[in-house]
């Protein structure tokens, strides 16, 4: 099994026949008919020998070239030894030839204004949707609907504002809270041997978080053995006394953040 | 309105559409009628003409829209590149020429004009939007009559099928058959006498 190649070089049996007539130098009015069956038929085996597959439209060219060769070669002459004209058996397809060969020379004006029409560049439709889409939801707004979707919007700019009042004092005192150990550690410095309640801990009574602060620092100090403290009862008030490990600074901590605490503790 | 307006008008629109932009769509925006529609858009036309802008106005029946002047193609094509530009095969463009001048055609027709099977290349041309199914003939079978779309006449460069050159025109040439020396054939003789597009 061979290879079968389609050669695009002949569009079709008529292409075929119109190049060999005009390589031929030849009329179309007057097609020299064994000659150019020779020529049609010679390239048919020709590509045939080289394994190429040309369509049937070729073979019934063939078949009607031959036919016209033969009645070429009958006496057109009448009884009487009258040439009838009209009876020329080229007739037919020549006018055939001339129909392809018009709209060949059609196709060849037509890939001229396509090379030209290449050169021009468009732009797609455009999305105009964004002009298009939008609008209608804002004019199906109601002037009641309008008021209350603002102060909604006045509203949730209001909640933010809170939220990041709120974010930004507990960024300050985030700060404060390592050092508020340093503070509460101050409060000893005068007599080491006073104790202080709790309350004298928290600067900002009113402010929970300063007193969690404060709590969650005593704790700390009282885990790193630098404070006691007493409760005599529940609810009670909770006395503060120094050790004598108070100005020992935690040094073994893992922590990040208690390291921190140590290099402020040292520049302090 | 006056007409400088107008014009300004559909220059607007025309930007904002892309795809080309009917005179009709365009008149009843601005509650004028289509023929003074198509009057303004012409104007237009020329004016962008004269005034050798990089931006032309290209009619197509009667839709307008603004595509390049072709001279640019070279920087456009150095500024996208890279540009894919499929040409039209020569069994496709034959086909296109006997539908474009003998619409509304059947397949039959354009086969006995080709005289090979053409199935293959009309599907290829419909799917492409050159040509297109203009109704059935009343002949044996109801045959699909095919004509050629608005993208043909873009993808040719008329604005209009009357733009096609007379077939008799081409006819001539094939008549009076002018060989030289070189056998160079009718071809090359019919190249060089297109009319211009």
């Amino acid at each position: 099994m061979g290879y079968k190649v389609k050669l695009n070089i002949f569009e079709g049996p008529f292409d075929l026949l119109v190049y060999l007539i005009e390589s031929a130098r030849m009329s179309i009015y007057d097609i020299k008919v064994s000659e150019i069956t020779e020529q049609y038929m010679r390239y048919i085996s020709e590509m045939e020998q080289m394994d190429v597959e040309l369509s049937s439209e070729f073979m019934v060219l063939a078949a009607q070239l031959i036919e016209i060769k033969s009645k070429m070669l009958l006496p057109r002459a009448g009884t009487d030894g009258e040439e009838t004209l009209g009876d020329d058996p080229r007739t037919e397809l020549m006018e055939r030839l001339l129909e392809y060969k018009k709209f060949k020379n059609i196709s060849e004006m037509l890939a001229a204004g396509e090379r030209r029409a290449a050169r021009i560049y468009e732009k797609p439709q455009e999305d105009i949707s964004r002009y298009t889409d939008e609008p209608d939801e804002y004019l199906k707004l109601g002037i009641n609907e309008f008021v209350n979707a603002f102060d909604l919007f006045l509203e949730k700019k209001k909640k933010l504002a809170e939220i990041r009042e709120r974010y930004v004092r507990i960024e300050r005192q985030k700060i404060s809270a390592e050092t508020k150990m340093d503070q509460i550690r101050g409060l000893f410095e005068t007599d080491r041997n006073r104790a202080l309640p709790f309350d004298e801990l928290v600067a900002d009574k009113k402010d929970r978080y300063d007193i969690a602060l404060s709590f969650s620092s005593l704790l700390e100090m009282i885990r790193q053995q630098r404070l006691t403290a007493e409760q005599q009862a529940l609810f009670g008030e909770i006395l503060v006394k120094a050790t004598d490990k108070l100005d020992e600074e935690p040094r073994t901590e893992e922590n990040g953040e208690q390291e921190k605490t140590d290099t402020e503790g040292e520049t302090a | 309105m006056t007409g400088r307006s107008i014009k300004s008008a559909f220059e607007a629109m025309m930007f904002t559409w892309g795809e080309p932009l009917e005179a009709k769509t365009a008149g009843e925006v601005l509650n004028i009628s289509e023929k003074e529609a198509l009057d303004y858009f012409r104007e237009l036309m020329d004016e962008y003409e004269q005034e050798n802008r990089g931006i032309r106005i290209r009619q197509i029946n009667k839709s307008f829209q603004f595509v390049t002047q072709e001279d640019n193609s070279e920087y456009i094509e150095r500024l996208c590149t890279p540009v894919k530009k499929r040409k039209l095969s020569q069994s496709a463009l034959e086909v296109l020429a006997i539908v474009a001048y003998k619409q509304p055609v059947t397949r039959g027709t354009i086969e006995s004009v080709r005289g090979i099977k053409c199935d293959r290349v009309i599907e290829g041309l419909v799917s492409k939007e050159l040509i297109e199914e203009k109704g059935r003939s009343a002949g044996i079978g109801r045959p699909i009559l095919y004509g050629t779309t608005d993208n043909f006449l873009k993808h040719f460069g008329f604005s209009s099928l009357k733009e096609l050159p007379e077939i008799e025109d081409i006819e001539d040439i094939i008549e009076e058959p002018e060989y030289d020396e070189d056998g160079i054939t009718v071809n090359q003789v019919s190249m060089s006498d297109m009319p211009e597009v």
